[in-house]
């Protein structure tokens, strides 16, 4: 396995500073704003993990389908790229970008309350929804047919998740939407955030493990769907 | 889906063996008329074919048909699988757009997709040099495509479509944006291709470079295939007539009934045409002839026999420049 996608995303990021500088500073500037300004610790976490999954889902979704429309995407394809590779390459390049991206943002608004072990377990569940949010980016691209749909999808897309996994609501662990909580994808990266945040342990993450293992099997299962969608972007 | 893969060890020998046929395909997109209608076409390994055709007739859908990335209403394409088992590339491709990854080197884009279509890592450096050589991009394979003029992006888009040695090459419009030096230099590239058993399969408005290339031409209009073979074969159809089209005023026309010797009006439906086997020496006569009888000439044009004339009769149309 050549990797050639993935090593492209890095040589991409790394050729454009000035942007990688703004996908670093931003996400910092947020955080900071909402550190110093003493939000409420579940209201900080929520803000942290919205910012993060869009983050991740915007950033995937959006070049994916400028590239669709410029032809570059069908050109990679053509030349010999598998659909599946390419969809799963991609994402994990990004995934591992934004992860490093947003690690000062995560270290900041974690500052002071957390351990070595914990920070690191941070890090891991924020690389895990970053990469299930670069996944969910290809998959909304593959339905929108412009850039301006495919910013409205993206939304849509992530904010629905992050609402079927409780970050904008009182947790409420008797009801039955715990249930849909547990097994929702964005609830790991909320909830590891507000137990930092209050200093307190989580359980293991069941519905990012899940979500984690189930999307690039859905990713690879719909490569050629989506692929043809992404060019059909081009035809118009 | 009637796009079938013919073994690949048929595909990768050379000679005679075709390396794709094209049986009784027809294409229509969802909601339109037919875009092509019963097109046959067998290329073999070592043979350049050229579609030659007014802008809409059909020529780069077909090309997306023989890559596989359309799907025919009816008809078959037999053709080389996409991938070998050695994991290189069959098939080339270059079309009308030149997206690339623009923050990054020519050289950047040009590994990449050399190494996507099944160059080895330890061969990809060479390889590439060697073509930035030949296409003339060498002074310019350090800097960022974004600063790239268009025919630097041509000339990184055709070198990209090549760098993999594919036996099959199909190439949209190749000559646009080049440089005469790296037409001649993309003409000599493709004849050794060709030389060494790859088939190429382009088309291009630009008559000269078929011309010096083409082992055989397909005119293609609305869809159909008007007329093909050799050029030899397309021209001797033409016979070797030479044609005046004169504009006349219309209001005060009589026309006289001889027009000197060999000299025939084939068409007065417009401006006049004259056809003779005299060549330009047949052109006084005819001015006289007009001119006796007082028809007011606006304009006359030579249509020496060549594919450009063989275009216009066939298709009825000009070439578009």
């Amino acid at each position: 396995m050549k990797l050639l996608v993935a090593a492209m995303e890095f040589r991409l990021a790394l050729a454009r500073p000035r942007l990688l500088a703004l996908n670093v500073m931003v996400p910092v500037a947020l955080v900071l704003a909402i550190s110093l300004g003493g939000a409420p610790v579940f209201h900080a976490a929520a803000v942290y993990t919205v910012l993060f999954t869009l983050f991740g889902t915007f950033g995937s979704s959006i070049p994916l389908v400028r590239d669709a429309e410029s032809g570059l995407f069908g050109r990679i394809i053509r030349a010999g790229v598998p659909r599946s590779h390419f969809l799963l390459e991609r994402a994990a390049g990004g995934s591992a970008i934004d992860a490093l991206q947003l690690l000062p943002a995560l270290t900041i608004a974690t500052l002071g309350s957390i351990s070595l072990n914990e920070w690191i377990r941070a890090v891991l569940v924020l690389w895990s929804s970053v990469w299930i949010a670069n996944l969910l980016g290809n998959l909304v691209a593959a339905v929108a047919r412009s850039l301006a749909e495919t910013a409205l999808f993206s939304a849509v897309a992530a904010l629905l998740l992050l609402h079927f996994s409780g970050v904008f609501r009182t947790p409420s662990p008797q009801s039955s939407w715990a249930v849909v909580e547990t097994l929702s994808p964005f609830q790991a990266l909320h909830e590891t955030l507000f137990a930092v945040l209050v200093g307190t342990s989580t359980e293991v993450p069941l519905g990012l493990v899940l979500w984690v293992l189930v999307l690039p099997t859905v990713t690879v299962l719909l490569a050629r769907p989506i692929t043809r969608s992404l060019r059909a972007t081009r035809d118009g | 889906m009637n796009t079938t893969a013919a073994d690949e060890t048929v595909a990768m020998d050379s000679g005679s063996i075709s390396l794709i046929e094209v049986c009784g395909l027809h294409y229509r997109y969802a909601s339109g008329s037919p875009v092509l209608i019963d097109i046959n076409l067998e290329v073999s390994a070592g043979e350049i074919v050229a579609l030659l055709g007014p802008n809409g007739a059909g020529k780069s859908t077909l090309l997306r048909l023989l890559l596989n990335e359309l799907t025919p209403e009816s008809g078959t394409i037999v053709g080389p699988l996409l991938s070998m088992k050695s994991g290189r590339v069959l098939m080339g491709y270059a079309g009308e757009e030149s997206a690339h990854f623009n923050s990054l080197t020519g050289i950047q884009n040009a590994h990449f997709f050399a190494r996507a279509a099944g160059v080895e890592k330890d061969e990809v450096s060479e390889v590439v040099s060697g073509l930035m050589d030949l296409v003339g991009l060498s002074d310019e394979a350090d800097k960022v495509v974004s600063s790239y003029s268009f025919g630097a992006k041509r000339k990184l888009l055709l070198l990209e479509a090549l760098v993999h040695q594919p036996k099959l090459l199909l190439l949209d419009e190749p000559t646009v944006g080049l440089d005469p030096i790296s037409r001649d230099a993309l003409a000599h590239i493709l004849s050794k291709c060709s030389q060494e058993g790859s088939a190429i399969v382009m088309a291009s408005h630009d008559l000269n470079f078929l011309e010096q290339l083409a082992d055989r031409i397909l005119i293609i209009d609305k869809g159909r295939v008007v007329s093909s073979g050799s050029q030899a074969e397309l021209l001797s159809s033409l016979g070797t007539a030479t044609r005046f089209q004169v504009s006349v005023d219309a209001a005060a026309i009589e026309l006289p009934q001889y027009f000197g010797d060999n000299v025939e009006l084939v068409d007065d439906s417009g401006p006049l045409v004259f056809e003779t086997t005299r060549g330009q020496a047949a052109l006084p006569d005819i001015w006289a002839a007009l001119i006796s009888a007082r028809v007011k000439i606006l304009g006359v044009e030579v249509r020496e026999p060549g594919l450009a004339e063989l275009f216009r009769r066939v298709t009825g149309q000009e070439l578009p420049e």
